[in-house]
């Protein structure tokens, strides 16, 4: 591993130099209508990053677009899109371990490997960013995740003020670092503890088993409360660095008609409709319920690892003001009264 | 056919039977892929199911309802109730589709060797049955099963389906075939009534080592697994095909889930007693 050290300006110089070779994508700052967001897009210009907000938005948005063709009907075209290498700038550990979750069940599933998501994600490289602070609803530490350091991207920034330390760890990258001012190491775990240290104080606690027990949790009785102002907006599933539900369409003539993978959302009231009228999940308690369940319980007991990565959009977001967070309290307190609870895979 | 291909094969639309008339509007579709590998290579079990393309418009799950002993083709019949069903109703042969799979765990068949069996389907749940009620009243496959027993169920004389296969169910070596309908109906000799009140009846229910395999609309299925329990068949002997909204196939786009399971990946056939370790909601 190379550990490197420099300032805004020799950064700035780095990022001229990398975009001869890589579409760079970043946090940026949008001011649409006054109404301020900060999403990752494409970018030209360093000064645009902004280093300090959690995104609004996550890299989803990027490595698994809301719309993306499959492929082309008569010509049984597929589209990989697989331009050029793109690096993705300022991912913080929350969308670190997202994208992980994603990779999980796109590449990593001999089941199925989805080719086009695949094509996409091998042009890309995670630049991953050390979390100044917490912010208003994350809770990445209280699920085991570290929102200081993340070994899932092979590069990964700690700017300290208005130094940039990187931590190359990926072979193939080093000769582009090379010739920057090396970083002492000694002195970064010093930044990086005592950075870690602020997040400890806030912490959100929680005790809960994982997965959480399938059948004892789908059949407690807090599902009913916690969903009552739902509206099935979809928002939080949209917002969600790990919601991967999806739906095929087909669009175009007979002949020229393109299969697209859109972005769907278990929040809504037809994603299980039969076509008999018949919804196993006809209730937005029953919906709710599945969406925490499936971060909770059903995907930890199909993959390694949570559904959730505690990053607090869907708090935000949330139009009535669901709070996860207050599930999982529930969930905690209905285990409890029941004496000790089981994790799903005892 | 590789699994992680989601853009489906052309097929040829071979020939298309009206199954049904006035009440339920059902068609058998005889298709085979264009490409000569695609054909050779393609082989499902009974129970599999595949998506099938209307091109321009959508995809929809259907199971096959031809046993695969048949190589030359494919046959699926579907039901009338919506967009894609609607247009695969319009089609005329010699029209092309598209077609991805096989897809889902598929009926037991290796297990069920040495078993009696009997089959109990309600209406277009007799599409899937069919499909080893073929393969297992197949020849070369006859001798692997003990004694088979049919329990077809329609609304009426006039929602029957396959037809063209009574007869020689019904000759088959060691077969017992029944049908039945809702209610009585002129000119109708079989039985009436809904098939659960009939297995008693009609049926050797009580042989040894009995494997039944039923299909049809969710109430029917209610009725039927909880009437084999009190006649002492053993959940694990009761094996039915689960039906959910899908668009995958492969246990990804996250519909057609129950609990941490995927109907399209680890179903559509499952066990009674699978089905009670699992939550309610299907
Ligand atoms: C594994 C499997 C095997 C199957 N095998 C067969 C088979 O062998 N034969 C067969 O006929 N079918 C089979 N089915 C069912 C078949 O897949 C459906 O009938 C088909 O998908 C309907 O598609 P459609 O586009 O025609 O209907 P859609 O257009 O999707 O909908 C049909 C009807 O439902 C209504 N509808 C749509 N959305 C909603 C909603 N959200 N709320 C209320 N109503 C709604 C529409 O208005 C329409 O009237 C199988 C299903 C599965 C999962
Ligand atoms: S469920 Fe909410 S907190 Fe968890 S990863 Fe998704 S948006 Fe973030
Ligand atoms: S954002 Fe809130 S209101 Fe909308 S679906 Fe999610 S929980 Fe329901
Ligand atoms: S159909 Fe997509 S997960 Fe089952």
């Amino acid at each position: 591993m190379m550990i490197k050290k420099i300032d805004k300006n020799q950064f700035k110089e780095l990022f001229d130099k990398l975009k001869e070779n890589y579409n760079i994508a970043a946090p940026v700052l949008i001011d649409k209508n006054k109404k301020t967001l900060v999403e990752y897009h494409y970018i030209d210009d360093f000064d645009k990053i902004d280093w300090d907000e959690q995104a609004d938005s996550s890299p989803k948005n990027i490595i698994f677009p809301q719309n993306a063709p499959v492929g082309n009907d008569y010509k049984e075209k597929q589209y990989y899109d697989t331009e050029q290498d793109t690096l993705i700038l300022g991912v913080r550990s929350c969308d670190i371990e997202a994208i992980k979750t994603l990779d999980q069940v796109f590449i990593e599933d001999e089941m199925y490997i989805d080719k086009n998501y695949k094509a996409r994600r091998d042009k890309i490289t995670l630049v991953g960013l050390s979390c100044p602070q917490r912010n208003k609803s994350c809770f990445c530490d209280t699920l085991g995740f570290n929102p200081v350091e993340s070994n899932y991207a092979p590069l990964y920034i700690f700017k300290d003020g208005n130094e940039f330390w990187i931590k190359v760890k990926d072979k193939k990258f080093e000769s582009v670092f090379e010739n920057l001012p090396d970083g002492n190491q000694d002195k970064l775990e010093e930044l990086i503890e005592k950075r870690i240290n602020t997040f400890t104080e806030s912490s959100f606690e929680l005790d809960i088993p994982i997965p959480l027990p399938e059948k004892e949790m789908f059949e407690a009785d807090i599902w009913e409360e916690m969903s009552e102002k739902c509206l099935g907006c979809g928002i939080c599933t949209y917002y969600c660095p790990t919601c991967y539900c999806f739906n095929f369409i087909w669009e175009g003539k007979d002949g020229e008609s393109t299969k697209y993978k859109n972005w769907d959302s278990c929040m809504f009231s037809t994603y299980s409709a039969h076509a008999s009228g018949h919804n196993p999940r006809d209730s937005k308690e029953k919906r709710y319920r599945n969406r925490i369940m499936h971060k909770f319980s059903y995907h930890p007991l199909n993959y390694e690892g949570l559904g959730c990565v505690g990053c607090g959009r869907c708090i935000d977001r949330c139009p009535v003001n669901l709070d996860i967070r207050e599930a999982l309290k529930l969930t905690e307190k209905y285990l409890e009264e029941k004496g000790g609870a089981k994790s799903g895979k005892d | 056919m590789e699994k992680t291909d989601m853009l489906p094969h052309k097929a040829e639309v071979l020939e298309i039977k009206q199954e049904t008339e006035t009440n339920l509007n059902i068609k058998t579709f005889k298709v085979k892929f264009i490409d000569n590998d695609i054909r050779k290579n393609f082989n499902f079990k009974p129970g599999q199911f595949m998506m099938v393309t209307v091109y321009g418009l959508g995809e929809a799950p259907f199971g096959f309802s031809s046993s695969p002993t048949e190589k030359d083709y494919i046959e699926f019949s579907v039901k009338e109730v919506g967009l894609v069903t609607e247009a695969l109703h319009n089609l005329k042969e010699g029209d092309k589709i598209g077609i991805r799979g096989p897809f889902g765990n598929g009926f037991p068949l290796d297990s069920t060797e040495g078993k009696n069996i009997i089959f109990i389907g309600g209406g277009i749940g007799l599409a899937p049955l069919r499909s080893m009620i073929n393969y297992v009243l197949d020849e070369k496959n006859r001798d692997k099963y003990q004694r088979i027993q049919l329990l077809n169920a329609f609304r009426s004389p006039e929602d029957t389906l396959f037809c063209d296969d009574y007869q020689w169910w019904e000759n088959s070596k060691d077969t017992l075939v029944k049908y039945t309908i809702d209610e009585p109906c002129e000119g109708w000799s079989k039985c009436v009534g809904y098939p659960h009140t009939l297995i008693a009846e009609e049926l050797d229910y009580n042989l040894p080592d009995t494997r039944v395999f039923t299909c049809g609309p969710p109430i029917m299925i209610k009725f039927i697994t909880e009437r084999l329990q009190e006649l002492g068949i053993e959940p694990s002997e009761i094996i039915t095909t689960l039906e959910m909204r899908m668009s995958c196939g492969v246990g990804k786009c996250g519909r057609c889930n129950i609990g941490h399971y995927y109907v399209c990946k680890d179903g559509p056939v499952f066990t009674l007693e699978q089905l009670r370790e699992m939550p309610d909601e299907y």
